[in-house]
């Protein structure tokens, strides 16, 4: 155990914790969705073009089934334009993050024009190695987006890896090492 | 003029979706990190990717789960329903890639009155293979719905 963590502790303090709905910062708006497409080349006039959009069914521009989207939406957005880790808030060894893999189910439709809210829950935290670090500690969260009318228009479950450096990993070795029996 | 609608009907398990390619460039970095608002450094910076003991930057979750969702959304017309995605990021797409997003229907078959279709669909690149294995479950119309 590195520093003292105690994977236990953190499990049960952790793993419930809801967070109050945050709505976010401005409606779906064109432009991020825009940028995203172009991102991939995506040129789906449904998610670009309000006259293509007003002749469908939908009557409006689409905001594209992804739960990255759809969660920059609900949040308060990169203003100021600092990164912040998804769940802060859980207590890891390491401070580099990846995202190990994302599941999205979707019950409607997101338009421009919605306003999405979105409040987090964390469902598991546990360690399991990488061949970075010995000592990774995953953590699976689910985020549940709602609109303007309190719908739920999708649950995203997104599994993080936090790890440690290699230069982090040789230190907490050495000091490990170095430590009295 | 409307783009071409899929009836759940006309699909057939093995059916390819016909998929796309995008070169990793400097460029599609930028545009990853613009499109995605990821700022997280490993997709911008080397050495803080190095630092944590990557041999490259590599392209974000946002920016694979648009390249998945735009295999699924080209196919399946304004009118079908991606109900469900899930995906893994298993390899990496990093600078000097192509990644070659897939997909192919694996199911077919009717609930709650809908026309269900199970999809798989990856992005791979030639050094790694595939790089990011995801199921897809979608809503189709079905014609006079």
């Amino acid at each position: 155990m590195a520093d003292g963590y105690d994977i236990e502790a953190v499990r049960q303090k952790y793993i419930g914790f809801e967070t109050a709905p945050v709505r976010g910062r401005y409606p779906v708006e064109h432009d991020p969705i825009r940028r995203h497409c172009h991102m991939v080349d995506d040129n789906n006039p449904l998610f670009l073009d309000p006259q293509y959009a007003a002749t469908t069914p939908h009557g409006a521009v689409l905001c594209p089934h992804s739960g990255w989207l759809a969660l920059y939406f609900a949040s308060l957005g990169p203003w100021p334009a600092v990164f912040e880790p998804l769940f802060p808030i859980v207590p890891t060894l390491g401070k580099r993050i990846a995202n190990m893999g994302q599941e999205v189910e979707w019950f409607g439709r997101i338009k421009v024009g919605d306003h999405l809210s979105v409040r987090r829950r964390i469902v598991d935290v546990y360690q399991k190695a990488i061949s970075l670090d010995p000592e990774a500690v995953w953590i699976v969260a689910e985020a549940i987006i709602t609109n303007q009318r309190d719908e739920t228009v999708c649950v995203i479950r997104n599994t993080l890896l936090t790890h440690r450096t290699p230069e982090e990993v040789a230190a907490a070795r050495g000091q490990e090492e170095g430590s009295p029996q | 003029m409307r783009r071409p609608q899929p009836y759940w009907k006309d699909v057939e398990v093995g059916q390819e979706l016909s998929g796309f390619s995008l070169e990793i460039t400097p460029r599609r970095v930028f545009l990853n990190v613009s499109g995605s608002q990821d700022w997280y450094p490993v997709h911008f910076d080397l050495s803080f990717a190095r630092k944590a003991g990557h041999p490259d930057l590599f392209m974000s979750t946002g920016f694979l789960q648009a390249a998945l969702v735009r295999v699924i959304t080209d196919w399946m017309g304004d009118d079908g329903f991606l109900r469900r995605l899930r995906f893994e990021m298993r390899r990496q797409q990093r600078p000097g890639d192509t990644m070659v997003c897939r997909g192919r229907v694996t199911a077919k078959y009717e609930s709650d009155g809908q026309g269900w279709i199970e999809l798989d669909v990856w992005a791979e690149n030639e050094r790694e293979g595939i790089t990011t294995p995801g199921q897809a479950w979608v809503i189709l119309p079905r014609q006079g719905d």
